[in-house]
């Protein structure tokens, strides 16, 4: 018995080592933060519109169908390079995009849409960052598919990619 | 040489014990409220930065702790409690938010770890003295 319970600290040892070696192989970006808001409803604002010339109020906007939100800004670059997928979602599922365009120079961003292309059906303006706030947002581009309900399903940080754009792809079949 | 090396570890004891004790609140979020503004501070203490993780946005220098150190403010002059204030961070980001995590059935673990490998330690600490007196 007791020649088993000296070899215990050794077992603990290698336990440990064993979780730590998972922790590593496994993909998983430590600075990711999970979603407090998924499987939530939307946080409700109004604010000025930058396609429109009346408010944006988001319970116009929401709850009717699957809408698919994003965070951007012209000064982001990763925001640039995400930018081909969104013209892809309209054109290849006919889903309806909502730009909230964070800390940004309007008259920048109307001719940033109109050099790149504009996906979105209307854009909100967050001048100071306070819609970003009530989101969760902490670093854009990011990305949140809502269902016509109005709740969160899914939340992406960061910009889109192919890996991204098949996944939301795949919940966008899903929850329709 | 030894005076060279003096005075780098001075430098370096006077950066960790003045300057990264600094903080990163600017002159124009400061409240004119004394009693609101430590308020502030020691909320701000305890709300994780969340773009540099390992630092609370009262240490920050990123633009989304600023803005979080001014929500907090605002949020302090609108009348909202201490508790209103957490509870308006963690149901946007998450625990993760705050520094400390709450105990709670899903955080047991993390709290109740420690103590149990400190009882495992001194048992086996036991052990072996035992064991080396027979000897």
């Amino acid at each position: 018995m007791k020649k088993h319970i000296s070899k215990l600290p050794s077992i603990i040892f290698l336990i440990i080592s064993l979780v730590f070696l998972y922790l590593l192989i496994i993909e998983r970006n430590p600075s990711e933060i999970p979603s407090a808001l998924l499987n939530k409803n939307i946080p409700s604002f109004v604010t000025e519109s930058l396609l429109k010339n009346e408010k944006f109020s988001s319970k116009n906007e929401f709850g009717k169908e699957v809408v698919i939100v994003n965070f951007f800004a012209t000064w982001c670059k990763p925001c640039r390079d995400e930018h081909i997928y969104f013209n892809r979602l309209l054109n290849e599922k006919k889903i309806k995009i909502i730009g909230v365009n964070y800390k940004d120079d309007s008259l920048k961003t109307t001719k940033w849409l109109k050099s790149l292309g504009n996906p979105y059906s209307n854009v909100a303006i967050d001048k100071k960052g306070k819609i970003a706030i009530d989101w969760g947002v902490y670093g854009i581009p990011e990305t949140f598919v809502v269902n016509s309900k109005g709740v969160i399903k899914y939340r992406h940080v960061g910009p889109i990619n192919e890996k991204i754009y098949k996944e939301i792809s795949l919940i966008l079949n899903k929850i329709k | 040489m030894i005076k060279k090396i003096l005075i780098f570890g001075f430098i370096i004891f006077f950066n960790q014990t003045f300057l990264s004790t600094s903080y990163a609140v600017e002159p124009d979020e400061v409240l004119k409220n004394n009693k609101e503004e430590l308020r502030a501070r020691k909320i701000s203490k305890n709300i994780r930065c969340l773009v540099c993780q390992n630092q609370s946005i009262d240490e920050s220098n990123a633009l989304l702790a600023k803005d979080l150190r001014i929500l907090i403010r605002n949020k302090i002059q609108e009348g909202k409690s201490d508790k209103q204030i957490y509870n308006f961070l963690t149901e946007r980001y998450g625990d993760f938010i705050l520094l400390k995590p709450a105990l709670k059935l899903n955080t047991l673990v993390l709290w109740l770890l420690p103590f149990i490998f400190f009882i495992i330690g001194i048992f086996f600490v036991f052990q072996h003295n035992k064991k080396s007196k027979k000897i």
